[in-house]
């Protein structure tokens, strides 16, 4: 008999994986916005700001902070669980989903992501010391990698496993190109001294991890054609857009019922291979991503409407008007 | 059998045999109180059949000792993650508090088990019969032996169960029954949890921390094993199965995260390997088939154990604002398309003032005397009763009719003036839903506290499936009242628990 994965599990454990992910992220974007502000001269620094732009909480910042501070900032992205872009929040989220896919994860998986959710709430509460703050944050993406690792390894690899991933990798493509998005943004295309603008490429390198890869399999200046190319389609590199589209891709094959967000995967990845991404520069860049992240969007839909939130087909459908709002497991950034 | 009721012997020399050398040795003969039976320590200070070798062990054992066990108990418990839920807050979300569980076990010799064992069968038999024949002929209340008016006025009877067959024509398929000894020894049924009983997964998980904790006791006695438990629910669960199904899709049906009992059903889910479904997983078609929503698309759902009350079960049928349930459930149950386990509309017999009618009920299904007594019971609604329960209200415990875990009793010698007062009222208004009975001097059983073994309240639930089969748990879970002189035992109520241990003769020693 076929061990069904229900729905609101696969669900569970997609949305584990995306704010995983996601808190990881944030905890990257502010250890190195924090490095990055130190290497620039007061004149070019571009502050704290565009961490707000990449997390898309512009908006939410704004009605409650009068100033982008770092102060402001950095506790609205970690510390702050009313924030929906902090990594307290995300990891709230992580933890009331684990709780629900706790029987499909070895025992001690739970116990890993308690131990996070204590690190985030004891070390990241209120507003620690610049210092405090980069060894609490280092705690933060040591144990999202520990959490990952060990169900790597111990997990089993069926289908709940590759919602796992699925959520890990879409979320992470997201990431990687507003990441893009928001330093490219804030980069002049020109004027800038040379080595400046080589300092804003490696953050960007550097919050994705993408420093030493960079260097070894490109072997020259830090310049955006060829930082764009390795971060969009150098699929050796496991968080640039082409990577995580493979492995969203091989965890999607060994579904069940798998037509329409295999297809929009495949969507995502022609785009893609079209365009020559080191021609990209300002509004066609933005242009660019922005359809990316519009195609991955679609990829979420399509996942959320074939696993999660399907209409029971004819012979079984609910009586009209019976069926409760399913509560979100999760939300996907604006 | 009776035994005589347990003397304080203080001031008298011990016993032979009792060790004096450790530290802190117990001393048994200080140990009883008055008029209480000690499921451990006879008069005198003497073992009961089959403890010698747990007393003897608990004699050579220091309070550091014992402490740095409890602390091992403690840490397996932890490192075990067996939580029960205790309330649920905005930010940090369900609130787990470890288990409270007590390193000394509790014993039971298997031939007296035996009996109780046969006389909890007959019992939940006899309340099946009657469920059954409320919601078809209804010939017990025909013939008087229930008053109609009880079963037309109880709060837990479903006009929507008349007239459905039931397979095995079994509705309580777990029946968790409280067991307490009295002064003499005497087990007696407290009241019968036939609707949703909870507390197996903590025996089972009592006995593991139990291995790890006295290993060398297992050693030197013969401990029935508790653990076929999961697989005797499945098989009876299975019975269960529309049409005969031989390869029935089972899951249970749980509140969910914030419910009490959640650690229990995860637990049950994953040692059965059925799946463990939320209201919000399952759906019925218009064919009135159940199903559950999985990636694969619906898959049809045969048999479910639930853990939800009636009451949230079916919005179509009853609580229509209950997002618990599943639309539509009822429907599938009635067409027989679906088994639920226990079935809706049990709880008819699970009814305080039921309860003292389960003898009669006994004689008159099975013409078989009851093996297992009642608590002597007064119904409030019986005039003469009445009477009685108002005037020494202060020497009784009165229960309301339908609620449990020990809401809502009044603890008549421990009670405020005002307390009683208020309960003499709403007997007077509403004497149907009330009954009473003497305060009970339940057994105790050696237990640690404050860092040294002293005599603490217990009880006993055993849990009693019913499918084609009957099978009966190897002793229970038994709760432990922590505080000195307590009697609640419930775990929302500061009670703890202890392993039960069904102990037979002890096997001679292997030849090596």
């Amino acid at each position: 008999m076929k061990p069904h994965t229900l729905s609101r599990v696969a669900e569970a454990l997609y949305w584990m994986g995306r704010y995983l992910e996601r808190a990881e992220s944030a905890a990257r974007l502010v250890a190195v916005n924090a490095n990055l502000l130190m290497d620039l001269p007061a004149g070019l620094s571009l502050g704290w700001r565009p961490l707000l732009e990449i997390t898309g909480s512009s908006a939410e910042f704004d009605a409650r902070h009068r100033q982008p501070t770092e102060r402001n900032v950095a506790h609205f992205l970690c510390g702050d669980a009313a924030s929906s872009a902090s990594i307290a929040h995300a990891i709230n989220r992580a933890r009331d989903n684990a709780r629900t896919a706790r029987n499909t994860m070895p025992r001690i998986a739970f116990e890993y992501v308690n131990d996070l959710y204590l690190h985030v709430k004891g070390e990241l509460a209120g507003h620690p010391s610049r210092s405090r703050r980069g060894i609490a944050l280092e705690g933060v993406t040591r144990r999202v990698q520990q959490i990952e690792g060990f169900l790597s390894s111990a997990m089993m690899h069926d289908e709940k496993w590759r919602f796992l991933r699925i959520g890990n990798h879409l979320e992470r493509a997201d990431m990687t190109t507003r990441i893009i998005d928001a330093r490219a943004r804030h980069l002049p295309a020109s004027g800038a001294p040379e080595a400046f603008e080589q300092v804003k490429w490696r953050s960007v390198l550097q919050s994705l991890y993408g420093m030493q890869g960079y260097l070894t399999s490109i072997q020259g200046p830090m310049e955006r054609p060829a930082v764009l190319r390795f971060l969009f389609k150098n699929e050796a590199f496991p968080r640039s857009f082409a990577g995580c589209l493979q492995s969203l891709r091989f965890a999607l094959r060994h579904l069940p019922r798998n037509t329409a967000p295999a297809q929009a995967c495949q969507a995502v990845a022609r785009r893609l291979a079209k365009t020559d991404v080191r021609q990209l520069e300002g509004d066609s860049l933005h242009a660019f991503i922005d359809a990316c992240q519009v195609a991955l969007g679609k990829l979420h839909t399509a996942i959320d409407s074939t696993y999660f939130h399907f209409e029971p087909d004819a012979s079984a459908r609910r009586r009209k008007g019976a069926a409760p709002p399913p509560p979100a497991a999760g939300e996907a950034r604006p | 059998m009776r035994a005589p009721s347990n003397q304080p012997l203080a001031g008298k020399p011990p016993p032979i045999g009792v060790s004096l050398r450790a530290a802190m040795p117990i001393d048994w003969t200080a140990y009883n109180a008055a008029g209480v039976w000690d499921e451990l320590i006879a008069p005198r200070g003497r073992a009961r059949p089959g403890g010698g070798p747990l007393r003897r062990m608990l004699a050579r054992m220091s309070d550091a000792e014992l402490a740095s066990r409890q602390a091992a108990a403690n840490l397996a418990i932890r490192a075990m993650g067996i939580t029960f839920s205790v309330y649920h807050d905005e930010t940090s979300g369900a609130v787990d508090r470890e288990w409270p569980f007590d390193i000394i076990p509790r014993l039971i010799q298997k031939r007296e088990w035996e009996a109780i064992e046969r006389g909890l069968a007959q019992r939940v038999k006899a309340l099946n019969l009657f469920i059954d024949d409320i919601y078809h002929e209804q010939r017990a209340l025909r013939d008087g032996v229930v008053p109609r008016a009880y079963i037309e006025r109880s709060r837990e009877f479903r006009a929507e169960c008349v007239g459905i067959d039931t397979p095995h024509r079994v509705w309580s398929h777990v029946c968790g029954s409280d067991l307490v000894r009295d002064g003499e020894g005497t087990f007696h049924v407290l009241e019968d949890n036939l609707r949703v009983p909870s507390g197996v997964s903590y025996m089972l998980e009592n006995r593991e921390v139990m291995k790890r904790v006295f290993p060398e006791l297992f050693e030197h006695l013969a401990i029935y094993p508790v653990d076929d438990y999961p697989r005797q629910l499945l098989a009876s669960l299975a019975s269960l199965a529309p049409d005969g199904n031989k390869a029935p899709r089972i899951a249970v049906l749980t509140p969910g995260l914030h419910n009490s009992a959640y650690f229990e059903h995860s637990w049950l889910a994953q040692a059965m390997a059925v799946k463990l479904v939320e209201g919000r997983d399952l759906t019925v078609g218009n064919d009135n088939r159940v199903y559950m929503r999985t990636i694969d698309g619906l898959v049809r759902v045969d048999v479910i154990y639930r853990r939800i009350d009636d009451l949230f079960l079916d919005p179509e049928v009853f609580n229509a604002d209950s997002l618990l349930g599943v639309p539509g459930l009822m429907r599938a149950w009635r067409a027989g398309n679906v088994a639920l386990a226990n079935a809706p509309g049990c709880g008819v017999a699970d009814d305080k003032v039921i309860y003292t009618y389960v003898p009669d009920l006994i004689r008159y299904y099975l013409a078989e005397e009851p093996l297992l007594p009642n608590v002597h019971s007064y119904r409030c609604v019986e005039k003469e009763h009445r009477d009685f329960v108002l005037d020494n209200i202060e020497t009784l415990v009165v229960k309301p009719a339908n609620e449990s875990g020990g809401y809502g009793i009044l603890i008549g010698p421990h009670a405020t003036k005002r307390e009683r007062e208020q309960t003499r009222r709403r007997i007077r208004a509403n004497p149907r839903n009330y009954m009473a009975q003497p305060m009970l001097r339940l057994s105790t059983a050696p237990t640690l506290a404050n860092g040294t073994l002293a005599p603490r309240h217990v009880d006993l639930r055993p849990f009693v499936l019913s499918g084609r089969k009957r099978y009966v748990t190897m002793g229970g879970l038994t709760r432990v009242a922590l505080r000195q002189g307590s009697t609640v035992v419930n775990s929302s109520q500061g009670g703890g628990s202890k392993d039960t241990w069904v102990v037979g003769p002890t096997p001679p020693r292997q030849r090596r």
